[in-house]
């Protein structure tokens, strides 16, 4: 299962102008190709605003941050938006999609700005949008669609740019436990045939149970990073 | 290439379509302010080139002579105008092609059907030639008719409606003063009315002679009317003119001119200038609405990225680039303004059309006026779309898509 590091970064830290002590302090992860990790910890221990490096959203105050052995600590913000539509997808505990777009618009964003003709871009994401069970939804809103429902449409976007890490900030969060679980099988099913690598924040030690590895932040730095059960304090 | 540029304005369209009401406020700005430059160009170049036809009424090749008519007021001398300088300025003058005299009191006009007190004026047959004024039935009257002094008049369509109501007036008789009855012999066309209020068509035309004879002229003529050969030589014929007068009038050296000159060529000429600085005005305020007009599309811009911050988030999130956010912002400042300017166009055309109509203009509005206020008002509307395309450009993705 494991190949190389997809992800690799060292002594991170981010401190915001306004805050008093650093959001995160010196964290280290490195994740194999291929790997689930559970990002968890209580609110405000820092990992969205880790999960936000990580996907070359944000940049770190410190530190090193490579990305399928590529190092993207010092991009421009032309070359980070690069990144981030090849390598990352993105899923959002608030789903947010765009509320003007229908659902195959959503889904075909992301290949638009990869610069995809029509035809296969709409192919795609036809295929995904399918895969996720969408297929009579195709020119609904975002509005006319339940919560779960917006969740697989988010994936299926997040997936359409064929990315090699998928960050997953709390997936299920705004979900109750049955539509939460049927998105987690549908995030585990995608890992599996599209061989992704994927970090997912989330409260749900269920949630947590289905991936390889679990790493709890708290207060900005890294208490504990192993496989199952190993971390229960 | 080109097929993602056409896409691009694909999307803005649909944007624009999907958010109506964005849509209107943006549009709005430049679309009064296109309409309103409309709208000035087109009440400028009206309103001068219906100066200009007032003008034309009175004669281009012409210069009016006023007498004292035995007012002392402006001058030591009062001598009337008289034949004798009708003869003179045509004797004594390169110049001059013709002289029409003038005389016009305002008499009792009757006709078996009504009264109606009005001017009458007693002229020659050329009055009509000079003014360019042809007849709508009948004829003018001829020179036989100033020799023998013939009870016959042509008159203008005010008069024949006041005294004849729809009946035709071309051998009726109308009866002028106590009891010199007129045979009518013909009707002018209508020429409306001037700028001035005075209604072109309540004329009465009869033989200069006649009105001599019959109603009296102790005071000479009021008005000589002189055309020249050719518009240019209207300076020389007025500085010619001049001294066959004061000959003519026998005035000494120091006394002052007994008669007045002016020319409506010259007056047209002041109007002309004048109506080019008042039509500058009007563009120049109508352009301040233009740009007032791009403001608002700069504002309701910045407003939208404002309220579309988390979009942008999420789009630079999706991996949108800074370049690809801020061409989809400027494409919808394309469409919106171009979109607003034909709507702008609309409305000036409409109002431009609405007015020539209600003052008699004609059309007023070229296309290439019209092609380039659209243009002018979508380039105002770009320059000012940039500004807050850049802005949302320039968007820190992480704290856009934070932004609630
Ligand atoms: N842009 C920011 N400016 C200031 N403070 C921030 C910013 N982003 C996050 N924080 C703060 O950093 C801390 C960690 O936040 P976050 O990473 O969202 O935590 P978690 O996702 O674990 O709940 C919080 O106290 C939050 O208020
Ligand atoms: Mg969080």
């Amino acid at each position: 299962m494991s190949g190389f590091s997809i992800v690799d970064a060292r002594g991170i830290c981010k401190e915001f102008p306004n805050m008093t002590s650093p959001v995160l302090d010196d964290v280290s992860i490195d994740v194999q190709s291929g790997e689930i990790v559970a990002l968890m910890g209580p609110s405000g221990s820092g990992k969205s605003t880790l999960m936000n490096i990580l996907g070359c959203l944000d940049g770190p105050t410190r530190g090193s941050y490579s990305l399928g052995g590529r190092d993207v600590s010092t991009l421009t913000p032309r070359e980070r938006a690069w990144v981030r539509l090849h390598y990352i997808g993105f899923v959002f505990q608030s789903f947010h999609l765009i509320a003007d777009h229908t659902v195959l618009e959503n889904v075909t964003l992301p290949l638009y700005y990869a610069g995809l003709d029509r035809d296969e871009r709409e192919a795609r994401a036809l295929e995904l949008i399918e895969r996720v069970g969408l297929g009579d939804r195709l020119g609904h809103r975002p509005a006319q669609l339940s919560g779960g429902e917006k969740q697989r449409v988010a994936i299926a976007r997040a997936v359409s740019g064929k990315p090699r890490l998928l960050l997953a900030d709390e997936p299920t969060g705004a979900l109750d436990t049955k539509t939460g679980n049927e998105v987690m099988e549908l995030l585990l099913e995608l890992h599996d045939s599209r061989a992704l690598t994927l970090i997912i924040v989330t409260h749900d030690p269920e949630v947590a149970e289905f991936c390889h590895r679990q790493i709890f932040l708290r207060d900005g730095k890294i208490i504990s990073d192993g496989s199952q059960h190993a971390a229960h304090a | 290439m080109r097929r993602t540029r056409s896409e691009v304005v694909g999307r803005a369209v649909r944007t624009a379509i999907r958010n109506p009401g964005r849509t209107i406020l943006t549009m709005l700005g430049l679309a009064i302010g296109v309409g309103a430059f409309l709208a000035m160009v087109s009440f400028g170049t009206g309103a001068r080139s219906s100066v200009m036809e007032q003008f034309e009424i009175l004669g281009t090749r012409v210069v009016y002579i006023w007498g004292n008519m035995g007012r002392r007021d402006f001058g030591g001398s009062a001598r009337p105008l008289t034949d004798a300088d009708v003869e003179a300025l045509l004797r004594d003058s390169m110049t001059i092609e013709r002289v029409v005299p003038r005389v016009t009191e305002v008499q009792n006009v009757k006709s078996a059907y009504g009264r109606y007190p009005t001017k009458v004026t007693g002229t020659m047959p050329d009055f009509v030639h000079i003014r360019e004024w042809p007849m709508l039935i009948g004829g003018m009257f001829d020179e036989t008719d100033v020799t023998q002094r013939a009870k016959v008049a042509v008159i203008g369509t005010t008069i024949a409606r006041e005294l004849f109501g729809h009946r035709d007036p071309v051998g009726q008789t109308i009866t002028v003063g106590s009891n010199l009855p007129l045979r009518i012999i013909g009707v002018l066309v209508s020429k409306g009315e001037q700028t001035t209020g005075e209604d072109m068509d309540e004329i009465i035309l009869i033989p200069a002679t006649t009105y001599q004879a019959f109603l009296g002229m102790p005071m000479g003529y009021h008005e000589l009317m002189v055309q020249v050969r050719d518009l240019g030589l209207l300076e020389t014929a007025m500085v010619e003119a001049i001294p066959i007068m004061r000959r003519s009038h026998r005035l000494a050296d120091i006394e002052e001119d007994d008669f007045r000159m002016a020319s409506p060529a010259q007056a047209a000429e002041l109007a002309r200038f004048v109506s080019t600085i008042l039509t500058g005005l009007l563009i120049g305020i109508a352009a301040v609405s233009l740009l007032v007009g791009g403001i608002g599309v700069m504002n309701i811009q910045l407003v939208s990225v404002a309220e579309r911050t988390q979009e942008i988030g999420i789009r630079s999130a999706i991996g949108a680039s800074p370049t690809q956010i801020m061409v989809q912002f400027l494409a919808e400042a394309v469409v919106l303004s171009f979109t607003g300017s034909l709507a702008g166009v609309g409305l000036g055309w409409l109002a431009a059309t609405l007015v020539a109509q209600a003052m008699s203009w004609s059309g007023t509005l070229s296309l290439l006026t019209m092609a380039g206020a659209a243009a002018f008002g979508t380039s105002v509307g770009v320059a000012f779309g940039y500004l807050p395309a850049k802005r949302a450009a320039q968007l820190e993705p992480i704290d856009a898509l934070r932004h609630e």
